[in-house]
């Protein structure tokens, strides 16, 4: 909780403090439970890189201090957040052995388990009150061990969350609504070493989806359906160590730290500033945060924490009754064109990724697709786009689950959470698809435009390539279309095509009709040299498979550069999309 | 152009046309590849794709565009066929509205393809139905009997999938004077002797030749033998013997 740290220094203890270093002017303070970031803890430090600093400084000094509390003094919070005086989350000082206040360390303390081999790794139900012992071997992965803490503590917050009164027991003065409904996470504080007062817990409570839970399925899930903001306190940081890891290793993780807390600065604001989010974006996005930042950049999710969640429920309603009605006939009462060209479509979707040969992934796409083409008459379906679902698809469905989404099955996630990533999945993709209807309508002129921009773009920016292309009679239409209809899907791994879609997003509307002409052009260029010494033949096939299966995550972001460089110097300039004489800024530009 | 030297070598374009999902794609990767994948992507505007096929007489290169099947698409498809020379429309014999689309694409070709373009009917997917090991098909798509089809019905009850019987789509085949093969991509039977049986049916008269001197090449991969007495049948269109190469 991010909310904590504003509020325990109040309460908290006037403990022997020491120095336990400095940073950018701060003295760092470490008492035998907290430490904190400041000679006085009740001024949060309004330094951003503050975060960045208590996480190094926390993971570096290693499990020990994880024993204390941890108060982060956050920058992000507008306000603090005051607890209901009746609630069970203000602890005691001296009650906290393993008080972990902080998103950042939300679980920091499964270092702890990975120091406790009494710990069971999987309890199926959990004995608060006694503390486990029959645990005979500890968790020897940092995932592990991970799943032992939460599974230690889902039921509990599960239930909060099941408990409409939640919100109210924790009042949040700076209309956090993302906050408001952590207030189960709250609780979390403290479960593992006993619990006392949190509600639930002495009772023997056993959250019923404890013992069903699905294999891979997030603990927290119902949180995250409820509003996808709580993904911003579920984020695993692995334990740095020293010993283990190098400079370079410890450096990589450092810096995604400071990417991450300054994505949810931005994020846990109560209304989430848009162009900051998008400039953030731009150079890619979290796993853990790309499901919520997407929806946000994509107007789905509103940027009023206050909406979220009723707009959420509103929409999730809307697309499943939608989907119920499409299929309420049977046959009989659907469109058996767009129906049987979808059904034919969907096994042959990503076919190489087990994730989409899973019946249940199947059943999901195919629902999505219907209903988006019936309520589209103009386009209807049209192939290419059951590509497009499948970043959303992957994306969403991640938020839900542990380990790698395209391997994992779906088959056994609760039907809440295939109802909630498919209607979100729904829902973006008709926001994304706004963007180009004319794309997929008859004649498809908004490709047809497309290609010949790229055409003439491509004249501007490398007219030895056009030159050549056009010496060998390769039309851009023969090897263009795909990469306008699919969106360059079939030429790179959908992993790289979720990281191009970050900045597409980012784009704004123009995304994916504007941007993404450039960074065509930008992807043709690249490979001129090649192309230059090819026939026709060479070229075609060439161009239908290009060498991007070792392409990461760099060398997207510097194909999205090269397109930014290109979009810069062309948008806006349309008259040189009918010159095609000059080279003049070839020899200066030319990358 | 044919006479003396090594072999010529002549490029024949050749475009796939038919309804979506009906194994265009598979018939050219069996053709080109001799490979076979269960559930393909679709393709999108279309794919180019080439390969060899070694005749007595010659080489023919097929350079083929294997277009998009769905509706949407078909705008397109006037790029790909204009030039063509030969074309092979296909159509899944397990799905009756298929052949009704092959028809549609036979009319538009004959209608705004060049005068002299070579058509093959291609029903796809004998593998699924009951008399796919059957003798009638080994011996080559022409040579089937009209009692193939007889048996259709009483087939059906042992999980035949077919909805054309081969009877009705070689009587159209006929009357439009096409080439007509029943194919399986998936297990390869017939798919080179469709693309024999077009090479072999292309006008020389229409080839401009590459050849001469170093284009006495074998076809890679095709099992370029060339067997058969008949060589190269330029008579009719209609009317290719089954001799020509086995590429």
């Amino acid at each position: 909780m991010w909310g904590g740290g504003s509020k325990k220094p109040q309460s908290g203890p006037a403990q022997e403090m020491v120095q336990v270093g400095t940073y950018f002017g701060s003295i760092l303070l470490c008492s035998p439970e907290k430490l904190y970031c400041d000679k006085n803890p009740r001024n949060p430090i309004a330094n951003p890189k503050t975060t960045t600093l208590l996480t190094r400084i926390q993971l570096q000094t290693g499990p020990k201090v994880l024993s204390g509390e941890v108060v982060l003094l956050s920058p992000i919070l507008p306000h603090p957040i005051e607890m209901a005086p009746t609630s069970n989350h203000t602890l005691p000082p001296a009650d906290s052995q393993t008080k972990v206040v902080g998103a950042s360390y939300s679980y920091a303390d499964m270092l702890n388990f990975e120091n406790t081999p009494a710990r069971p790794k999987t309890p199926t139900h959990s004995k608060h009150k006694s503390t486990p012992s029959g645990g005979s071997h500890s968790p020897t992965t940092a995932a592990a061990s991970y799943n032992a803490f939460m599974s230690q503590t889902d039921d509990d917050w599960g239930l909060d969350l099941n408990d409409a009164s939640v919100p109210k027991e924790t009042t949040v003065t700076g209309g956090l609504g993302s906050i408001a409904s952590m207030a189960g996470v709250t609780s979390i504080e403290g479960r593992p070493s006993g619990a006392k007062g949190s509600k639930g817990a002495g009772g023997g409570y056993e959250y019923p989806l404890a013992k069903k839970r699905t294999k891979g399925l997030k603990a927290q899930f119902e949180g995250l359906v409820r509003d996808p903001g709580n993904s911003l306190h579920m984020i695993y940081h692995p334990p740095i160590n020293t010993d283990v890891h190098s400079s370079a290793e410890i450096e990589a993780m450092n810096a995604r730290i400071s990417r991450i807390n300054k994505f949810k600065t931005v994020l846990q604001s109560s209304t989430v500033d848009l162009t900051k989010l998008r400039s953030l974006a731009w150079g890619g996005i979290p796993d853990e945060l790309r499901p919520m930042a997407w929806q946000l950049l994509l107007g789905y999710l509103p940027a009023n924490s206050d909406r979220r969640v009723a707009t959420l429920e509103r929409k999730r309603k809307e697309y499943l009754d939608s989907a119920k009605q499409a299929f309420s006939r049977g046959d009989a009462g659907m469109d058996q064109t767009i129906w049987h060209q979808i059904s034919i479509d969907i096994p042959r979707t990503n076919p190489h990724i087990p994730l989409y040969g899973h019946k249940t992934t199947q059943r999901c796409l195919e629902k999505i697709l219907y209903v988006w083409a019936i309520r589209h008459p103009a386009s209807g379906y049209v192939q290419g786009i059951n590509d497009l679902v499948t970043p959303f698809w992957q994306v969403f469905l991640s938020a839900y689950i542990e380990g790698d989404v395209e391997t994992f099955n779906p088959g056994s996630l609760p039907p809440e959470v295939l109802d909630v990533v498919s209607a979100d999945c729904f829902w973006c993709l008709t926001k994304l698809l706004d963007g180009i209807q004319d794309n997929y309508i008859h004649s498809q002129p908004g490709i047809q435009r497309q290609v010949s921009q790229l055409r003439d773009l491509v004249r501007r920016i490398d007219s030895g390539l056009a030159k050549h292309l056009n010496d060998v009679q390769v039309q851009f239409i023969q090897f263009s279309f795909r990469w306008m209809n699919c969106m360059l899907m079939r030429e790179f791994s959908v992993k790289n095509v979720i990281r191009m879609w970050d900045t597409y997003m980012s784009e704004g509307n123009s995304g994916f009709s504007e941007f993404h002409l450039y960074v065509c052009a930008a992807f043709l260029v690249k490979w001129s040299a090649e192309l230059k010494k090819m026939d026709f033949q060479e070229v075609m096939m060439f161009l239908q498979s290009l060498p991007t299966k070792e392409w990461g995550e760099k060398d997207i972001g510097l194909l999205l550069s090269e397109a930014f460089m290109w979009q810069s110097l062309y948008r806006n300039s349309s008259a040189h999309l009918r010159d095609d004489g000059t080279t003049v800024h070839n020899e200066e530009l030319n990358l | 152009m044919a006479e003396g030297g090594p072999k010529p070598s002549s490029s024949v374009k050749l475009v796939l046309l038919g309804e979506a999902a009906v194994g265009k794609s598979s018939l050219v990767l069996r053709f080109v590849n001799d490979d076979f994948q269960e559930n393909r992507e679709p393709t999108i505007g279309a794919a180019f794709l080439t390969q060899k096929c070694n005749l007595p007489s010659r080489t023919i290169k097929f350079e083929i565009w294997d277009t998009a099947g769905q509706e949407r698409f078909a705008s397109l498809a006037p790029m790909y066929y204009r030039n063509a020379q030969s074309a092979l429309v296909v159509y899944d014999l397990t799905k009756a509205s298929s052949l009704a689309k092959a028809k549609h694409w036979v009319a538009e070709l004959q209608r705004q393809a060049s005068p002299g373009i070579v058509i093959a009917l291609v029903g796809n997917k004998l593998d699924l139905t009951s008399q796919s090991t059957g003798l009638e098909n080994s011996m080559g798509g022409l040579s089937l009997s009209a009692a193939a089809g007889d048996g259709d019905e009483e087939e059906e009850e042992e999980g035949d999938a077919r909805q054309i019987t081969t009877a009705e789509a070689k009587s159209y085949a006929d009357e439009e004077g096409l080439l007509f093969f029943e194919t399986s991509a998936k297990t390869g039977h017939n798919v080179q002797e469709v693309f024999t049986a077009i090479a072999n049916a292309i006008p020389e008269s229409t080839l401009k030749t590459r050849g001469g001197p170093g284009s006495n090449r074998a076809g890679n991969g095709t099992g370029g033998d060339t067997f058969g007495s008949g060589g190269v049948n330029l008579s009719a269109v209609g009317e290719t013997n089954k001799d020509g190469c086995a590429c």
